[in-house]
């Protein structure tokens, strides 16, 4: 159908044709989009609403903007935003050269290629549950992790940087947030190959070409070509990759409960909404806390698009 | 020892994947489960009829009891009880529907939507918020009207579902209390007697860390471990009728103070400092030789560690005198549930003394109720509920725990110490009374 629309599109006359096709694609896209509106905008706009009330598993009464005076005043939420802030700070970028190091790796034409996008691939596929709790286990005092260092006589050197032979890497608060930055560096690093490799592919052959003629090793290709080329890439891993971060939630509940543990080192932002919500009932509360959340994630995204220049291409 | 490593992550895998379609019960798992053999089944009516009319007999209609899901052990008892219901309220239908994932989570969504189940299990230290919210039906005119005998609860566990107005919301289907659980191969070996004071606990620790045993104590940082011993201090968290903090006391700083010092003087660890998952773990792998925890140690030690050797106590005395702490779970009607009048004669005969003797008389779960005797080896827990007081407090009770654990977990790692804690809890409290 789409085809013969094509053909006859040139001829003045088919009026009724089209606007019949227009029609068509316009009740396909109104599907999704209602879907859209109801699911996603509607329940923005619902949390908008209950966040101006006291509201549990009913409503109980409109209290203005008491819900975000609290919020702000609380010392866990301003624990909770200290935390999640740093967490995406450092794990962004992180998981950023990691994926574009990997991603540079995979796209060589190299020998068991498919194997090693699968391999990388992996933690992004495996339960993070699972793996969080594997992860507890190799950083615990008598874990793996502990164990090996100690094998390989790095002791010392640990020493020297205040950890002890069994220190207990998740249950320590000065460790327990650093060590969960390493896992989803690691967990989250296949995604953003992908994504990464995604772009790479989109750079032509022909320049790296021309720059082979002008004598460019592959050290300066990389950061005279690929890495600028890169800057539709860069953004959106970027974006996706702070959006995430800002989000920490189930690898912080399985490390350190709900109540954050240790000493409120693991209390994220979306841990801080949830515990309000689910433990207490606090609807109007947790919703406040969801709206703060949505608004700094949106600021974030902008700075980043004022970073990376505008919007990309594609 | 690298092999055992990963066995212990698979089993940890296999833990958690089971955990989360499990109970979510309070700390520890305290609340009830039982492993009772056959019942003597329904016998008489434990709801008998009282003088204003209601005859529980007469009364029909189709009941959705909920909780989270039953165990392998306990879901074969329940079964039994609902059966034994069954046959004694012919007309009267009873459908068990336990809910899976995290339960208060799905309760929210059942209470937003006004169709809670007709009866439900109240987890204690949830109990305040779900009263405050109303979201639970009053059994003070059910009781009167059907001359239930609630004098027989313990107080600990029944004071955990009294309401502010002084109502009952719910009635206690089992209960549990920490004592001391102690390796007595370990103890005997070393030459220490079980302690039963403060002091004697401090001094029987020393000499098991003499004689070898590097972590006498398998301590849990968290609050409904620690509240036990500020107790026995004679501090408190809150004042009698929890209108104030009382955690910034004297008592009740030297109290926290005492039990930080177990940590520090070396006599006790957390079990993440002794690579295991909780203190019963630490108690059968013999790294600790005495912990303080309730009833749901014993079916576990029989499944994982079935060899070691070991014994309950009460908890160790204080300049406070006796005290420990009371975990429980109610059986409640929801405000909005539809027959109200039929999960009270379910309510009443699960919480009566037929109905939990046959629930409690395996020995899992132990009884809430006087008149009924529990199972043997339980006597200590059993009797703790004589003087334990409610892990029940106010809403918002979950920030006031986190407040202290937090702050008590800072303490370890030198970040303050017992006042801090104190501030900490007594700040999260302050701001929940308002």
């Amino acid at each position: 159908m789409a085809a013969a629309g094509r053909v006859r599109r040139p001829s003045l006359g088919g009026g009724s044709e089209r606007r019949s096709e227009l029609f068509a694609a316009y009740a396909l896209i109104a599907i999704p989009i209602a879907l859209f509106l109801v699911l996603n905008i509607g329940s923005i706009l619902y949390a908008l609403y209950i966040s101006f009330w006291e509201w549990t598993t009913r409503p109980r009464e409109i209290i203005g903007i008491a819900n975000y005076q609290e919020i702000l005043s609380d010392r866990v939420f301003q624990r909770s935003v200290t935390n999640t802030i740093y967490y995406a700070a450092l794990v962004v970028p992180l998981q950023m050269a990691l994926g574009l190091f990997l991603a540079v790796v995979v796209n060589q034409k190299i020998r068991g290629q498919t194997f090693f996008r699968a391999a990388f691939y992996f933690p992004a596929i495996a339960s993070s549950a699972a793996i969080t709790v594997l992860f507890i286990f190799i950083m615990s005092p008598g874990g793996l992790f502990n164990e090996v260092r100690s094998l390989l006589g790095l002791n010392p050197l640990f020493e020297l940087l205040g950890f002890g032979p069994t220190h207990n890497w998740v249950g320590n608060s000065s460790t327990a947030l650093n060590s969960i930055i390493l896992l989803n560096a690691w967990t989250t690093s296949g995604t953003m190959m992908l994504f990464y490799l995604s772009f790479l592919q989109t750079i032509s052959r022909e320049v790296y070409e021309a720059a082979a003629i002008d004598g460019a090793g592959p050290w300066q290709a990389f950061w005279k070509i690929t890495f600028p080329l890169l800057k539709p890439g860069h953004y959106f891993v970027a974006t996706v990759s702070v959006i995430g971060a800002l989000q920490l939630f189930d690898q912080a509940i399985i490390a350190g409960g709900s109540g954050g543990e240790p000493a409120n080192s693991l209390t994220t932002m979306v841990l801080y909404l949830y515990r309000e919500a689910i433990r207490e009932f606090h609807f109007g509360y947790a919703a406040a806390v969801g709206i703060i959340l949505f608004v700094i994630i949106f600021g974030a995204t902008l700075i980043q698009r004022r970073l990376f220049g505008q919007a990309p291409s594609w | 020892m690298r092999r055992s490593l990963w066995a212990m992550a698979v089993a940890a895998v296999l833990v958690v994947s089971a955990c989360s379609s499990g109970s979510t019960a309070s700390p520890g798992a305290p609340s009830g489960s039982a492993a009772a053999t056959g019942s003597p089944a329904a016998t008489g009516s434990p709801a008998t009829t009282g003088g204003t009319g209601f005859d529980p007999n007469a009364i029909e209609g189709d009941l959705v009891l909920s909780g989270w899901s039953a165990g392998a052990v306990e879901a074969p008892i329940l079964e039994q009880l609902l059966e034994d219901f069954q046959a004694a309220y012919p007309k009267i239908t009873v459908k068990f529907e336990p809910v899976a994932g995290e339960y208060p989570a799905a309760m929210a969504a059942k209470f937003s939507a006004g169709e809670p189940p007709d009866l439900f299990y109240v987890d204690s230290s949830l109990a305040p918020t779900w009263i405050d919210d109303d979201l639970l039906e009053p059994l003070d005119d059910y009781i009167a009207k059907s001359s239930f005998d609630a004098s027989q609860f313990y107080e600990g566990y029944l004071n955990a579902f009294k309401g502010p107005d002084g109502k009952i919301y719910g009635l206690p289907k089992d209960g549990n209390t920490l004592a001391m659980a102690y390796n007595e191969t370990m103890l005997t070996d070393a030459a220490v007697e079980p302690p039963t004071t403060h002091e004697e606990l401090v001094a029987a620790a020393d000499k098991l860390k003499a004689a070898g045993v590097e972590s006498p104590l398998c301590l849990s940082s968290t609050m409904d471990r620690a509240l036990a011993f500020v107790y026995q201090n004679g501090g408190s968290l809150f004042n009698e009728d929890k209108t104030a903090a009382a955690i910034d006391s004297a008592e009740s700083i030297a109290g926290i103070e005492w039990y930080l010092n177990l940590f520090k003087n070396g006599q006790g660890q957390r079990p993440s400092d002794l690579g295991v998952d909780w203190c019963g773990q630490a108690l059968g792998e013999e790294k600790s030789a005495i912990i303080f925890e309730g009833g749901w140690v014993d079916p576990y030690m029989k499944d994982t560690f079935p060899e070691v050797k070991y014994a309950w106590a009460e908890m160790p005395e204080g300049a406070g005198g006796k005290a420990t702490l009371a975990f429980t779970v109610s059986y409640s009607i929801g405000a909005d549930s539809k027959n109200k009048d039929a999960s009270w004669v379910l309510l009443s005969y699960l919480t009566g003394k037929d109905g939990m003797t046959t629930w409690t008389e395996g020995g899992v779960a132990n009884p809430s109720r006087k008149d009924v005797e529990g199972a043997a080896g339980k006597e200590i827990l059993i009797q703790g509920a004589e003087y334990a007081r409610p892990w029940s407090f106010i809403p918002g009770f979950s920030e006031i725990n986190d407040a202290f654990n937090n702050a008590f977990t800072a303490a370890l790692e030198g970040d303050g110490g017992a006042q801090e804690v104190a501030d900490a809890t007594k700040e999260a409290i302050d701001s929940n009374l308002q």
